[in-house]
């Protein structure tokens, strides 16, 4: 059964390095999400898993053979394209029933299997069509369904969503769980978009310039990510500058810029050094003490406002606040805010400073 | 005057102007032949119907023009599509230097192309060190030749295609557990049909029409008897003077050559994009075999070994010829005029082609949509398809007889050169046009601009490069004609019909020399063909 592995992978182009060192194991039957911000390196890594590119170092396994040197065609894999890449000169029925044909199955198994996974995407009414006459969510469901008539366990979806709708991206993903667990194969989906990440993954390995930052399941790099890239690419965040004054009991204080004081329930930094504060916009509060701050602008995001603020620390804070609360805020109007300790996320502060922490390269 | 030639009036004139000129002067003398076979059958029926040996004769150009016409086609598509293949695919050391090579055989005009193919491939008694010296079948000799200018030809109206279909199409056949050989039969090639389609029409139109290479080859082995369409036109017309009963049969060839070719160009472009293939079945294992270890390298090389062998080698045999031959003296004022002749002829036509076919090409990409551009869309595909020689022949009789134009050689000439050339400027200058997005025009528009400014200050600028291009082509491809000029006027002195001539008179080492000259004065226009369109790339 397909468990994948990759050991010391790494491709580079002259002096371009474009994946360095990736060491992942994806376990049989997981649903894992690659993802990272575009020239990470995150295609690069899946079309070496598949073949398309031969690494410069590092080796492949595929459950549990070294694929190394195979060529794509005997590695046993469905492979889905961000443009789609149905054979336009093909039917629906015919693009499905590709891989059977590949495999010189005779006439009848070819169109029995085409039926079944055209049934299990609901586009059997549409065998007939050309792919030109499908819209685009129509189109990449055939050529899921296309890829998974190949009879492989290992699915790898490279950016299968992106050249969609955002409505169509939306409902496909949840279609893309549902098959993969129905069918008990393993899928690596490679995304640059951390809500489909989170919406779809058992567990997700994020990537920055060609290696991986932390791999965790979405929760985990939401709620307590390692890493200060983590906590601003995946989902928003406050990220504050301070040093921690003291340390007692189960929370440190931390002394922001101007001298304001923050709480956080977290003890593994020493007294004295500089640290970098995340906490979500969710969960910063107004209330009757706190940080003091002026409102500079106030979104209406639907079901809540998101209110920016500028602190006395010299601070940009986010924070929601229920679309009910909002009337009473105005730009201008000056407020206290609240963390939740137990909510924010506390890292010694990196040497280059934040910006360089967090850039998207 | 910018608001005299803005008016509606003014243009509404010119555009109708444009456009009878190409009815007139292009069209209508391509085809005024077919008329004969109305106003003088009987002279078809007494001349050429009632005839067994003129009939035979006849029947047998034809069959051999089209049967080396199919089979050169044949070959260039086995062995173009591997070369366009490795060239558009691969990445190897030396892919540019090959890419050149392709290119090369077009430098050389067909008049001194048929010669030094003939050297090498022919059995003479020319002693040149190093040639083949075998081939004794004067059909397949014209085959080969053919091959050797046409497939520059294929492979780049192949290769061009190529480009343009996505390759993720075969990874992605290749995922589905596909050979690589087994999914470019069935994926890359079913997509291919438009490429082939030109490429196919392209080869089978250009050896069809041609002329002057074919004559000088079967002249350099000694052929009696043999002949093709366009030779037996070019032969009798320089016979029509001391034998006027020549006449029907030259108006009877000229018709079923245009006639046939017509026919062909429709059906071919049927057959191809009409007709699926059923999808063909895979099979597994042999497919894989030969897409693995040697068969790859083993079809690379002899994709190369063609190249050189079939295209190359006879391209330029000539040059060991000259080396090698006991020099003869010679005159070489008669060359040189015939050279300034053939200079004189083309820079007209160039100018005509200009002039005429670039607003004509505006107008096709400008009205795509419009029924008229459509027609004529159509229509300038006629001279481009029709052999040169029946072109040449209809355009004589057309104008000789009309009383409209004086009859100079030279304007005849001029009117036969512009005839075939035409269609390559506006082919060229229109496919430009249509990339350009209108929104440029039209934001010169609303900015003030009349249409003329529009044109000239927003449209010239990016086409520029393609109307020097389609020139340039038009240029070379007048300076090597024999087959029309020698069809319209029969003693014609241009450069590729005088070296005909010095063949047919056994003047080999002349013949030779002046080649040479040929090749080098049409290569200084390649490179600036090259440097154009190198430069519009870089832009």
């Amino acid at each position: 059964m397909p468990e994948v592995k990759l050991v010391g992978l790494k491709k580079s182009y002259g002096k371009v390095t474009a994946v360095n060192k990736v060491n992942l194991t994806v376990e049989n039957g997981e649903y894992v999400t690659i993802l990272g911000p575009s020239g990470c390196g995150k295609t690069t890594l899946i079309r070496m898993i598949a073949g398309i590119i031969r690494p410069t170092e590092g080796k492949v396994y595929i459950g549990g053979k070294d694929m190394t040197s195979v060529p794509i065609e005997d590695r046993d894999i469905g492979y889905v394209f961000q443009n789609i890449a149905l054979f336009p000169h093909l039917s629906v029925r015919d693009n499905v029933s590709y891989g059977p044909r590949a495999k010189d199955l005779d006439q009848e198994e070819q169109g029995q299997i085409s039926k079944k996974y055209l049934e299990m995407v609901k586009l059997l009414d549409k065998m007939c069509m050309f792919p030109s006459e499908l819209c685009g969510g129509e189109q990449q469901k055939v050529s899921l369904a296309r890829a998974l008539a190949s009879g492989s366990k290992l699915l790898l979806l490279d950016e299968p969503l992106s050249a969609l709708d955002s409505r169509v991206r939306v409902d496909l993903r949840y279609e893309l769980r549902r098959l993969s667990k129905e069918l008990g194969i393993t899928t690596i989906h490679v995304t640059h978009d951390q809500e489909e990440a989170q919406s779809v993954s058992d567990r997700i390995v994020l990537m920055r310039a060609g290696t991986v930052v932390e791999t965790g399941t979405p929760e985990e790099l939401y709620v307590h990510p390692r890493n200060i890239f983590t906590a601003n690419f995946i989902g928003e965040t406050n990220l504050l500058e301070g040093w921690v004054k003291e340390v007692v009991g189960g929370t440190s204080s931390i002394e922001l810029r101007n001298g304001g004081l923050v709480k956080v329930a977290q003890t593994n930094i020493k007294p004295g050094d500089a640290v970098v504060i995340s906490v979500r916009p969710e969960f910063v509060f107004a209330a009757n003490e706190g940080m003091k701050a002026t409102i500079t602008d106030i979104t209406y995001m639907g079901t809540y406002w998101r209110i920016m603020a500028s602190t006395e620390d010299d601070e940009e804070v986010s924070f929601d606040v229920t679309t009910m609360d909002g009337n009473s805020l105005t730009i201008g109007k000056e407020l206290y805010l609240a963390i939740n300790p137990k909510t924010a996320v506390l890292y010694p502060k990196p040497e280059d400073g934040v910006e360089e922490a967090i850039k998207l390269e | 005057m910018i608001a005299v030639i803005s008016r509606k009036r003014f243009r509404t004139g010119w555009t109708a102007f444009i456009i009878l000129f190409f009815l007139l002067f292009v069209i209508l003398p391509t085809v005024y032949i077919l008329s004969y076979a109305v106003t003088d059958w009987g002279s078809i029926d007494t001349y050429v119907l009632n005839d067994p040996e003129m009939m035979e004769m006849i029947t047998n150009a034809i069959i051999a023009s089209f049967e080396i016409a199919g089979i050169v086609t044949l070959i260039d598509i086995v062995v173009g599509l591997p070369m366009a293949w490795m060239l558009v695919r691969k990445d190897f050391k030396g892919k540019k230097f090959l890419d050149t090579l392709i290119d090369m055989p077009l430098a050389v005009p067909t008049a001194a192309l048929g010669f030094s193919s003939a050297i090498f491939f022919a059995q003479t008694d020319l002693n040149v060190p190093f040639a083949l010296n075998s081939i004794t079948s004067p059909l397949l000799l014209i085959i080969l030749l053919h091959v050797v200018f046409s497939y520059p030809y294929m492979v780049r109206s192949l290769s061009a295609i190529l480009v343009q279909i996505d390759q993720t199409y075969e990874t992605a056949g290749r995922t589905l557990g596909a050979s690589p050989l087994a999914a470019a039969r069935t994926i890359t090639l079913p997509l291919f049909r438009a490429g082939l389609v030109t490429g196919i029409i392209l080869c089978f139109s250009r050896s069809l029409s041609e002329t002057g290479g074919t004559m000088i080859a079967l002249a350099t082995m000694n052929n009696v008897g043999f002949a093709t369409g366009p030779t037996l036109i070019g032969d009798w017309k320089s016979n029509l003077v001391s034998n006027p009963d020549l006449a029907a049969p030259l108006a009877f060839v000229s018709i079923l050559l245009i006639i046939l070719s017509l026919i062909l160009l429709v059906v071919i472009k049927l057959i191809l994009m009409k007709v699926h293939l059923p999808m063909g079945r895979i099979w597994p294992r042999p497919e894989r075999i030969f897409s693995r270890g040697l068969f790859p390298k083993a079809k690379d090389g002899l994709t190369v070994f063609f190249l050189v062998i079939l295209v190359l080698i006879p391209s330029f045999f000539i040059f060991t010829y000259v080396a090698t031959a006991t020099p003869t003296s010679f005159d070489w004022g008669p060359f040189l005029d015939s050279l300034v002749y053939s200079f004189l002829i083309a820079g007209i036509v160039t100018v005509i082609d200009i002039a005429l076919g670039v607003p004509m090409a505006v107008y096709i990409a400008k009205n795509r949509t419009g029924k008229i551009s459509e027609v004529l869309d159509v229509l300038v595909n006629v001279p481009l398809i029709v052999p040169t020689a029946a072109l040449g022949y209809s355009l004589g009789v057309f104008w000789t007889g009309q009383n409209l134009i004086p009859t100079w050689d030279v304007l005849l000439i001029i009117l036969a050169h512009v005839a075939f050339t035409y269609p390559l400027v506006v082919r060229n200058v229109a496919g430009a046009v249509e990339e350009v997005d209108p929104a440029f025009e039209e934001t010169a528009r609303t900015l003030g601009a009349k249409p003329i400014q529009g044109f000239s200050r927003v449209l010239y600028p990016v086409i520029k490069s393609s109307i020097l291009a389609g020139a340039i082509m038009a240029f070379t491809r007048s300076l090597g004609e024999t087959g029309a000029t020698q069809a319209v006027v029969a003693d014609a002195m241009t450069a590729p019909v005088y070296i005909v001539t010095l063949i047919r008179s056994s003047d080999y080492y002349v013949a030779g020399l002046a080649c040479i000259v040929l090749i080098i004065v049409s290569y200084v226009a390649m490179l600036a063909l090259r440097y154009v369109t190198n430069g519009r790339r870089s832009n």
